[in-house]
């Protein structure tokens, strides 16, 4: 078939751009999916953030799960990559400057990435790590946004 | 084996297959029928309180219909600062400020020294997956309207469960009525209030008008408007702090 045609073990920025692509793809679905079944602890993490204002955080609060799951599931099946790269990293760059932000403000919360979310103890923070954590997935996003071609993707069966 | 260059020259040869500009716009109008649904089902489930929708204002509420509760509005004087304080009832740290700091307050808004204001919050319950915040937020609204706030506010915090999320039932609630000191018919009133969910409105508004102000976690502390949660060391300290912001 047309897609073991074009697999080739080989290579392995094709590995790279798999792996990167799975990786935002399944990490998005995971965070939304944590998070879609209770919009009001949604919206109270991304108020806890004191970032947007009360009603219009409410809103991204309750949008948020929905468009992480919708451009996670694009990025596995690989249909529109670059695009959904491109969505996946804004995300990324958005939360990341969003806990900066609480960190910088001295704010105690849980990011609220996979679920949970609000004012934590501070000695329960984890801001570098989940700093770090979303510099690495932007940086799969980052990949993909330059090389958005990957083997087992609906963008190669579709469009060739 | 190389692949077969038939099979590599039809892979580069524009396809027949779905049409880019329609396949994008359906996915993109997927993605704002999915949104907006979301927002909608959001903002139809953000009210907290599983109780009956009563929306009486109650006694001694300050500063609008999600305002706090005034402690002592017979007592204080009139340059004396506001301390207003946000707290959960099902809140952890609440109750230890509760333990720590509520003897303090409780003396110096009985001596005018302080206009001493209790914002009840409900956003645990998001968190716990229960509506003991609420349900107790309202109960201590009904022993306001009894009279008994100062008491039954100070018995929910004392009787909080070890165990975080094990939440309120109803007959606690009224035990605690009991111990508050609400009795005889002005307990029938009390039981009224709560199992109708008379301030049910006025649990939303409290975390709506408190969040809108930037309350995003409790136990929150303001001297005249101040955030002073940080600094807070020892109850005389914040005597102190008390003493200093009075004009």
């Amino acid at each position: 078939m047309g897609l073991s045609s074009r697999w080739d073990a080989g290579r392995l920025p094709d590995v790279i751009g798999l792996l990167a692509r799975l990786i935002l793809g399944v990490v998005l679905i995971w965070a939304g999916a944590a998070k879609v079944t209770r919009p009001a602890l949604s919206a109270l993490a991304v108020r806890a953030y004191k970032i947007l204002p009360y009603d219009f955080a409410g809103y991204v609060g309750y949008a948020l799960p929905v468009v992480e799951i919708l451009v996670g599931l694009l990025l596995v099946i690989g249909l529109f990559t670059r695009l959904s790269a491109v969505l996946g990293g804004l995300l990324m760059l958005a939360f990341i400057i969003g806990i900066s932000w609480a960190w910088a403000h001295g704010y105690s919360i849980d990011c609220g990435c996979f679920g949970g979310g609000g004012t934590i103890a501070a000695s329960q923070t984890q801001y570098p790590l989940e700093i770090l954590r979303d510099v690495g997935i932007a940086a799969c996003a980052a990949w993909l946004v330059v090389r958005p071609r990957t083997p087992y993707s609906l963008d190669i069966r579709l469009f060739g | 084996m190389r692949p077969d260059a038939s099979r590599k020259i039809a892979t580069v040869t524009p396809k027949s297959g779905p049409n880019v500009v329609v396949l994008g716009a359906v996915i993109a109008a997927a993605l704002v029928v999915a949104v907006v649904v979301a927002i909608v089902i959001g903002n139809n489930s953000k009210s907290g309180s599983s109780t009956a929708s009563g929306n009486a204002v109650p006694v001694g509420v300050v500063g609008g219909t999600g305002g706090g509760i005034l402690v002592n509005p017979a007592t204080n004087k009139s340059n004396a600062p506001t301390l207003d304080v946000y707290a959960d009832f099902q809140c952890p740290v609440c109750a230890r400020f509760e333990k720590q700091f509520g003897p303090a307050l409780t003396a110096m808004a009985k001596a005018g020294e302080i206009k001493y204001v209790v914002h009840m919050m409900s956003f645990l319950d998001t968190n716990l997956g229960n509506d003991s915040s609420a349900r107790a937020t309202n109960a201590a609204a009904c022993a306001a309207d009894a009279g008994k706030f100062p008491e039954y506010h100070s018995a929910v915090f004392a009787a909080q469960p070890a165990n975080e999320g094990d939440g309120y039932t109803d007959a606690r609630l009224t035990e605690i009525a009991n111990s508050a000191g609400i009795t005889g018919a002005s307990l029938t009133t009390w039981q009224k209030c709560t199992s109708s969910g008379q301030h049910a409105q006025y649990v939303t508004d409290v975390a709506t008008t408190s969040g809108k102000a930037g309350v995003t976690g409790t136990p929150t502390v303001k001297l005249n408007g101040q955030d002073i949660t940080k600094t807070l060391s020892t109850p005389d300290a914040l005597v102190a702090q008390v003493k200093a912001a009075t004009k």
